[in-house]
C-alpha cells in the first residue's frame, strides 16, 4: 500500500492527510482526540452560557429576565445534559483518552481507528439534536433525569423530548463504540512487558471507565427506547393507567446514572494520579491499592443506584440496604485520597499549574465527597433531597473536581499535544480565579439547601436571597476564569516558545514523554521497551 | 508597639467576626418555621423526626469537618515541607503497609459509627407507631389538595397566593389560600398520591419529604410539637410551575382544630363543585399552560 | 527501506475513511426522520436514513473484508483484537436486553414493585408456550447446532459442507422469523393494550430484530464462504456471526422460560396485598 511510499526520510515520517479530509475522515487517534477536546470546549461555552443564564435569573428573588418558566426548566435540562455528555465525557474520555492511551501503552493507534472516528462524529450530531430539542415545541423541561410522567406525551407533547431522547441515543452509541475501542486497545495492544500491573494509573482509569460505559449505557438506551415507545406508540412501561410504573424509569435511569457519575470522575482520578506523581518526582504511592480502589468504586457503583430515590416511597429495608451500600464507596475513595497525599509526602514538589489544579482537585473533591456521604443516609436525605444541598454536592464533585481535572490535564499535556509552552503566570492566575470563583459559587448553596431551598425553581422565597446573590457572584467569577482559560489557550497556541519532549523532567516517566513534542502524527511505530517498575517506564530505543 | 497593637486589634476583630458568625450559625432560624435571610443551618425542628435528623446531622457534620480539616492540614504541611525548595531530594517510598491498613480501617470504623444512628433514624422515621388521624394529600399541576378522612371527610384545594395579591407581612411564594390545619401533639399519618405527574410534599421543619407518585400511595407521618405556621415547597420537578406550589400548614391546639374541622366541613362541602381557582402568575407561559 | 523509523508493530492502522461520517449522517437523518414520522409526518426521510445506513454498512464492511483478504493487514494480534471487540459488543447487547428484562420483572413481580398487579393482567389472552414458541425454541436450538457443524467444517477446510450448513442456519433463522410474525399477527393483544403487551412486544421484538440481523450476517458469511474467503485459520467474520447467533439463542431461552412459560403461569405472581 501507499504507506511506505510517503514515509520518506522525513524525521518522524510525518505524512498526514491534508485539508478537511484529515479531520472528517480521520483514523488518527491524536486528531480524533483533538476534535473531542474542541467539541468539549464548544460544549463548555454553551453549557456555561446556560448556567450563567440560570445564575442571572437566580441572582435576586423575582423574575429577572426569564418570564417563561418552561424556558428556565429547559435551561436547567440543557445545562445538565451538555455539561455531562458534551463537556466532561468528551474532554476526559474522548479527548485525553484518545490522545494518551496509545501514547502511554506504546502502541501506534487505537484498536479500531475508523470506529474511533464514528464515536467522535456521533457526538456533534447528538449535540445538534439536543440544541434542536431545546428550540422546538417549548423544549424539554424535564431536568436531565427526564422522569415520566412529566416526560410523557401527556405533559410534553411535541417533539422536544423525542429530540432529547434521540440525542442521547446517538451520544450513547458513541460511548458504547468508544468503550469497545478503549477496552480492546488497552487489553490487547499494550507494548510487550507492560503487564496490567505496570500500566500507568491513567490507563487503569480509562479501562475501568470504559467497562462502566459498556455496562451502563445500554441500560439507558433500553430505558430511552421504552420512553420513546411510551410517548409515541402507546406502550405503558411508565404509565400507571396501563399497569406500568413511573418508578421503573427511575430504576433504569439511575442504574445508568450512578455509574455515570463515576464514569465522569474515574478518568479524573487517572489524570490526577499522573500529575501528582510527576510533580512530586515520586512514583505513585500504593499503586496496586490505587488501581483496585478504582475497580472497587466501579463495582460498588453498580449496586447503589437507588440512593437517588430515597423519597419515592420504598420500604425501609430497601432504603437501609442502599444507605449501607452507598457508604461503602467512601472507603476505596479514601484510599485514593490518602495515597495521593502519601505520594506527595516526602516529594520534591513543583507547584506548576497542573499541580495547583490537582491539589485543588484533591481538597475540593473531599469536600464534595463528604457531603455525598451525608446524602447517602436515607434518613438525612429526607431533609436534603432535591434541595440546593444536593446541587452543591454534585457541583463540588463535577463542576469543581471533574472540571479541575480537565484543566489540570490540559496544562499537563498541552505541551505534548501542541508543542507549545502555555504562559505559566496567566495559567496560575486562571487557577486562582477559578478556585475562588467555584467556592463562592457552590459553598453557599449548602446553606441555601439546608435552609430548605428546592432545586429547579426559577424564583425563590425572599429569605434565600442572600446566599443566592453570593452564589451568582461566584458564578460570574468562575466564568471569568473560563474566559481566562480560553485566553491562555489562545496565547499557548500562538506562542513561539516550544517545549522539550519531556518538559516536566525526572518525575514524568510515562511513555508519552519519550516522544517528541508536539507528538508526531505517527508515534510508537517501533514498539517501545518497557521497564520493570510498576507504571514507571523505561526509555524508547533511540530513534 | 503601634504595629503589634494593630495586629492584636486585627486579631480581635477577626475573632469577634468568627464568634458572631458562629452565633448566627447556631441561632439561625430560632423560632421560625420558615427560612430566614442568611440562614446557614436547618430550620428548627417541629417534629421528633426533624429533631433526630438534626442530631444525626450534627454528628455527620462534626466527622466531616474533621475529615476535611485533616486533609487540608496534611496538604498545607506538604506544601510547606515538601516543596522543591525545602526538600530538593524526593524520597522513594511507595509502600507502607501499616499506613495503608490504617487509612482503610479508620474510614470503615467511622462509617460504622455513622451507620448505627443512621439506621435508628431511618427506622424511626419510617412509620407512625400509632397514628391518631390521617391526612390525605394529592399533588396536582400545580396545587395541592387535602382530604381529612377522620374528621368528616371533607376535601379542599390549596393554591399559591400570587405575587400581586401578597399582603404586607405575607411570605412571597410560600403563602397559600387554604392552609392545611392540623392539631398539635398528634400523631398524624400522611397518605400521598398524585393525579398527574410526580410531585413531592415537603416541609423542612417537619423533616418530611415524600414523592407523590401517580398510581401509588406513599406514607409518611408527623407529630408536630409546637403550634405555628410551617412552610414548604413542592420538591420534585413537576413542570412549568414547579416553583409555585407551596405547602403551608397551620398547627393549632387540639380544641381549635376540632372547631376548625367542623367549620371546614361545612365550607368545603359547598366549595367542592366550584371550579379550581386559576392563579395568575407573572409569567404569560404559566397562564397558558394551566 | 531508507526509512529508519520502520514500523515494527503488528497493528493495523487503516487509511482515512469516509464511512464514519457517512454513518453519522445516516444516524442523524434516521433520528430526525424517525421523530418526524412519529409526529404524523411521512416515513420517507427515516427511510432515506436507513438506506444510507445500509450503504454505510455495505461500504465499510466491504473495506474490512478487502483488508481481511489482503495479506498482512490482519495479523494474529489484530485478529485477537477483532475478537475482543466483538465480544465487548455482545456484552453491551446483553446489557440492552437487561433493561427489557428488568422492565418485565419489575412489572410482573410484586417484590420488585409493590403496586404490581396480577400477572398476566386480566383480559390478556396469552400465547400458549407449548405452541409456536416451543417450535421456535426448537428451531433456534437446532440452528445453534447447525452453525457449530458449519464452523467445524471450516476448521476441517471442508468448504462445501460449511456452505451448506451455514445456509441451513440462516434459513432456520428466517423460518423463526416467519413463525414469530405469524405469532404477532395471531395475537389478540395490541402493543397499546397496557403493560403486558409493552414488555412482551418490545422484548420479543428486539430479539426478533436481532435474529434478523444475525440471519443477514450468516447469509453474508455463506456468500463469503462461496467466494472462498474463509480459511481454517482465518475466519473471524464467521466466528463473530456464530457468537452473535449463540447470543441471540441464549436471549431466546431466557425469553421462552421467563416471558412465555413463567410469565403465563400463576407461580410467583400473587398480586400485592
Ligand atoms: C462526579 C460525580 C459524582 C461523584 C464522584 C459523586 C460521589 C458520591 N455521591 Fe453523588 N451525585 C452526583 C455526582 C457525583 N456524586 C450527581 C450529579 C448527583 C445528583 C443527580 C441529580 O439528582 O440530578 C448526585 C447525588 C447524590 C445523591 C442523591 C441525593 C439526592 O438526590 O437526594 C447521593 C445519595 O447518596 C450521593 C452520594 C454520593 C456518594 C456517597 C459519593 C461518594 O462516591 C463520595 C466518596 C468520597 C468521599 C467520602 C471523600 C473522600 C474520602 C475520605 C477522605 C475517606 C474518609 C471519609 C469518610 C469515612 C466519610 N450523590
Ligand atoms: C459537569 C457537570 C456540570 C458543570 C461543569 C456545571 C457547572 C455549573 N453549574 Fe451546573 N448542573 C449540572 C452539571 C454541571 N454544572 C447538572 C447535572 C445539573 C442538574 C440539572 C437538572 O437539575 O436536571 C446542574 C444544575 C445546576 C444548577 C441548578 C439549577 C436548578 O436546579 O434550578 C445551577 C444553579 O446555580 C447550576 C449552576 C452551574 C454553574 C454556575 C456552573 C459553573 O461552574 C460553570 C462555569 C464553567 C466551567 C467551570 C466550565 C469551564 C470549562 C471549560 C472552559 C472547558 C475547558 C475545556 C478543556 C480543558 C478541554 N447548575
Ligand atoms: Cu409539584 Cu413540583
Ligand atoms: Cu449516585
Amino acid at each position: 500500500m501507499s504507506e511506505t511510499a510517503h514515509a520518506d526520510a522525513h524525521e518522524h515520517h510525518d505524512h498526514r492527510p491534508t485539508g478537511w479530509k484529515r479531520w472528517v475522515y480521520s483514523t488518527n487517534h491524536k486528531d480524533i482526540g483533538t476534535m473531542y477536546l474542541a467539541l468539549a470546549m464548544i460544549g463548555a461555552i454553551v453549557g456555561t452560557a446556560a448556567s450563567m443564564a440560570i445564575r442571572v435569573e437566580l441572582h435576586e428573588p423575582g423574575v429577572q429576565f426569564i418570564t417563561d418558566f418552561q424556558f428556565y426548566n429547559v435551561l436547567v435540562t440543557a445545562h445538565g445534559f451538555i455539561m455531562v455528555f458534551f463537556v466532561v465525557m468528551p474532554a476526559l474520555i474522548g479527548g485525553f483518552g484518545n490522545w494518551f492511551i496509545p501514547l502511554m501503552i506504546g502502541t501506534p493507534d487505537m484498536a479500531f481507528p475508523r470506529m474511533n472516528n464514528i464515536s467522535f462524529w456521533l457526538l456533534p450530531a447528538a449535540l445538534i439534536l439536543l440544541v434542536i430539542a431545546g428550540l422546538i415545541d417549548g423544549g424539554p423541561g424535564t431536568g436531565w433525569t427526564v422522569y415520566p410522567p412529566l416526560a410523557n406525551a401527556d405533559f410534553h407533547p411535541g417533539m422536544a423530548v423525542d429530540f432529547g431522547i434521540l440525542s442521547l441515543h446517538l451520544a450513547g452509541a458513541s460511548s458504547i463504540l468508544g468503550a469497545i475501542n478503549f477496552i480492546t486497545t488497552i487489553v490487547n495492544m499494550r507494548a510487550p512487558g507492560m503487564t496490567f500491573h505496570r500500566m500507568p494509573l491513567f490507563i487503569w482509569a480509562m479501562l475501568l471507565t470504559a467497562i462502566l460505559l459498556l455496562l451502563a449505557i445500554p441500560v439507558l438506551a433500553g430505558a430511552l427506547t421504552m420512553l420513546l415507545t411510551d410517548r409515541n406508540f402507546d406502550t405503558a412501561f411508565f404509565s400507571p393507567a396501563g399497569g406500568g410504573d413511573p418508578l421503573l424509569w427511575q430504576h433504569l435511569f439511575w442504574f445508568f446514572g450512578h455509574p455515570e457519575v463515576y464514569i465522569m470522575i474515574i478518568p479524573a482520578f487517572g489524570v490526577i494520579s499522573e500529575i501528582v506523581s510527576t510533580f512530586s518526582k515520586k512514583p505513585i504511592f500504593g499503586y496496586l491499592g490505587m488501581a483496585y480502589a478504582m475497580a472497587a468504586i466501579g463495582v460498588v457503583g453498580f449496586i447503589v443506584w437507588a440512593h437517588h430515590m430515597y423519597t419515592v416511597g420504598f420500604n425501609v429495608e430497601t432504603r437501609a440496604y442502599f444507605t449501607l451500600a452507598t457508604m461503602v464507596i467512601a472507603v476505596p475513595t479514601g484510599v485514593k485520597i490518602f495515597s495521593w497525599l502519601a505520594t506527595m509526602w516526602g516529594g520534591s514538589i513543583k507547584f506548576d499549574t497542573p499541580m495547583l489544579f490537582a491539589m485543588g482537585f484533591i481538597f475540593l473533591f473531599v469536600v464534595g465527597g463528604v457531603t455525598g456521604v451525608t446524602l447517602a443516609n436515607a434518613g438525612a436525605d429526607q431533609a436534603f433531597h432535591d434541595t440546593y444541598f444536593v446541587v452543591a454536592h454534585f457541583h463540588y464533585v463535577l463542576s469543581v473536581a471533574a472540571i479541575f481535572a480537565m484543566y489540570a490535564g490540559f496544562y499537563y499535556w498541552i505541551g505534548k499535544m501542541s508543542g507549545k509552552q502555555y504562559p505559566e503566570g496567566m495559567a496560575r492566575l486562571q487557577f486562582w480565579v477559578t478556585f475562588i470563583g467555584v467556592n463562592i459559587l457552590f459553598f453557599p448553596q449548602h446553606f441555601a439547601g439546608m435552609a430548605g431551598m428546592p432545586r429547579r425553581i426559577p424564583d425563590y422565597p425572599d429569605a434565600y436571597a442572600g446566599w443566592n446573590m453570593i452564589s451568582s457572584w461566584g458564578a460570574y467569577i468562575t466564568a471569568v476564569g473560563a474566559i481566562l482559560f480560553f485566553v491562555v489557550l489562545w496565547k499557548t497556541l500562538t506562542s513561539k516558545e516550544t517545549v522539550a519532549a519531556n518538559q516536566w523532567g525526572t518525575g514524568a516517566n510515562t511513555l508519552e514523554w519519550t516522544v517528541a513534542s508536539p507528538a508526531p502524527f505517527h508515534t510508537h511505530e517501533q514498539t517501545p521497551a518497557i521497564g520493570t517498575q510498576p507504571a514507571a517506564i523505561g526509555t524508547q530505543p533511540a530513534e | 508597639m503601634q504595629n503589634s497593637r494593630r495586629i492584636i486589634l486585627g486579631y480581635n476583630s477577626g475573632v469577634a467576626f468568627l464568634i458572631t458568625a458562629f452565633a448566627a450559625f447556631m441561632a439561625s432560624g430560632a423560632n421560625a418555621a420558615e427560612p430566614i435571610p442568611w440562614q446557614m443551618n436547618f430550620q428548627p425542628a417541629a417534629t421528633p423526626v426533624m429533631e433526630k435528623i438534626i442530631d444525626f446531622h450534627n454528628l455527620l457534620l462534626t466527622i466531616q469537618v474533621g475529615i476535611v480539616v485533616l486533609v487540608l492540614g496534611l496538604m498545607l504541611y506538604i506544601i510547606i515541607k515538601f516543596n522543591s525548595k525545602s526538600n530538593p531530594e524526593p524520597s522513594k517510598t511507595t509502600h507502607n503497609t501499616p499506613l495503608e491498613v490504617i487509612w482503610t480501617v479508620i474510614p470503615i470504623v467511622i462509617l460504622i459509627v455513622l451507620a448505627v444512628p443512621s439506621m435508628k433514624l431511618l427506622f424511626f422515621m419510617d412509620k407512625a407507631p400509632n397514628p391518631e388521624m390521617t391526612l390525605k394529600i394529592t399533588g396536582h399541576q400545580w396545587y395541592w389538595s387535602y382530604q381529612y378522612p377522620d374528621n368528616g371527610d371533607f376535601e379542599f384545594d390549596s393554591n399559591i397566593i400570587p405575587d400581586d395579591e401578597i399582603k404586607p407581612g405575607q411570605r412571597r411564594l410560600l403563602e397559600v389560600d387554604n392552609q392545611v390545619v392540623l392539631p398539635v401533639n398528634t400523631e398524624i399519618r400522611l397518605l400521598m398520591t398524585s393525579e398527574d405527574v410526580i410531585h413531592n410534599w415537603a416541609i423542612p421543619a417537619f423533616g418530611v419529604k415524600m414523592d407523590t407518585v401517580p398510581g401509588r400511595t406513599n406514607e409518611s407521618w408527623i407529630k408536630v410539637t409546637k403550634p405555628g405556621t410551617y412552610y414548604g415547597q413542592c420538591s420534585e420537578l413537576c413542570g412549568v410551575n414547579h416553583g409555585f406550589m407551596p405547602v403551608a400548614v397551620k398547627v393549632v391546639s387540639k380544641d381549635e382544630f376540632k372547631k376548625w374541622a367542623a367549620e371546614a366541613k361545612k365550607e368545603f362541602a359547598k366549595a367542592k363543585n366550584t371550579p379550581v381557582k386559576v392563579v395568575k402568575m407573572k409569567s404569560p407561559a404559566q397562564a397558558q399552560l394551566r | 527501506m531508507a526509512n529508519e523509523a520502520a514500523k515494527t508493530h503488528p497493528w493495523h492502522v487503516p487509511e482515512p475513511s469516509p464511512w464514519p461520517i457517512i454513518g453519522t449522517i445516516a444516524g442523524f437523518i434516521m433520528a430526525v426522520g424517525g421523530i418526524w414520522f412519529m409526529h404524523d409526518g411521512p416515513i420517507y426521510l427515516f427511510g432515506v436514513g436507513v438506506l444510507i445506513l445500509i450503504y454505510t454498512f455495505y461500504g465499510w464492511w466491504r473495506q474490512v473484508v478487502l483488508e481481511a483478504n489482503t495479506a498482512g493487514a490482519h495479523s494474529e494480534q489484530v485478529k485477537i483484537g477483532l475478537r475482543y471487540g466483538f465480544i465487548f459488543f455482545i456484552v453491551s447487547e446483553i446489557m440492552f436486553f437487561f433493561a427489557f428484562f428488568w422492565a418485565f420483572f419489575h412489572s410482573s413481580l410484586p417484590i420488585l414493585n409493590n403496586v404490581a398487579q396480577a400477572w398476566p393482567p386480566e383480559g390478556i389472552e396469552l400465547i400458549p408456550a407449548s405452541g409456536v414458541p416451543l417450535l421456535n425454541t426448537l428451531i433456534l436450538l437446532s440452528s445453534s447446532a447447525t452453525v457449530t457443524v458449519a464452523h467445524h467444517a471450516i476448521l476441517d477446510d471442508n468448504r462445501s459442507k460449511a456452505i451448506m450448513w451455514t445456509w441451513i442456519t440462516a434459513i432456520l433463522g428466517a423460518v423463526f422469523l416467519f413463525f414469530q410474525a405469524e405469532e404477532y399477527i395471531d395475537a389478540t393483544f395490541k402493543l397499546s393494550d397496557g403493560i403486558y403487551p409493552s414488555t412482551f412486544y418490545l422484548a420479543t421484538g428486539f430479539h426478533g430484530f436481532h435474529v434478523f440481523v444475525g440471519t443477514c450476517f450468516l447469509a453474508v458469511c455463506a456468500m463469503r464462504l462461496q467466494k472462498g474467503h474463509f480459511k481454517p485459520d482465518h475466519h473471524i467474520g464467521f466466528e463473530a456471526a456464530a457468537w452473535y447467533w449463540h447470543f441471540v439463542d441464549v436471549v431466546w431461552i431466557f425469553l421462552f422460560v421467563n416471558v412465555y412459560i413463567w410469565g403465563s403461569s400463576s407461580f410467583g405472581h400473587v398480586a400485592a396485598g
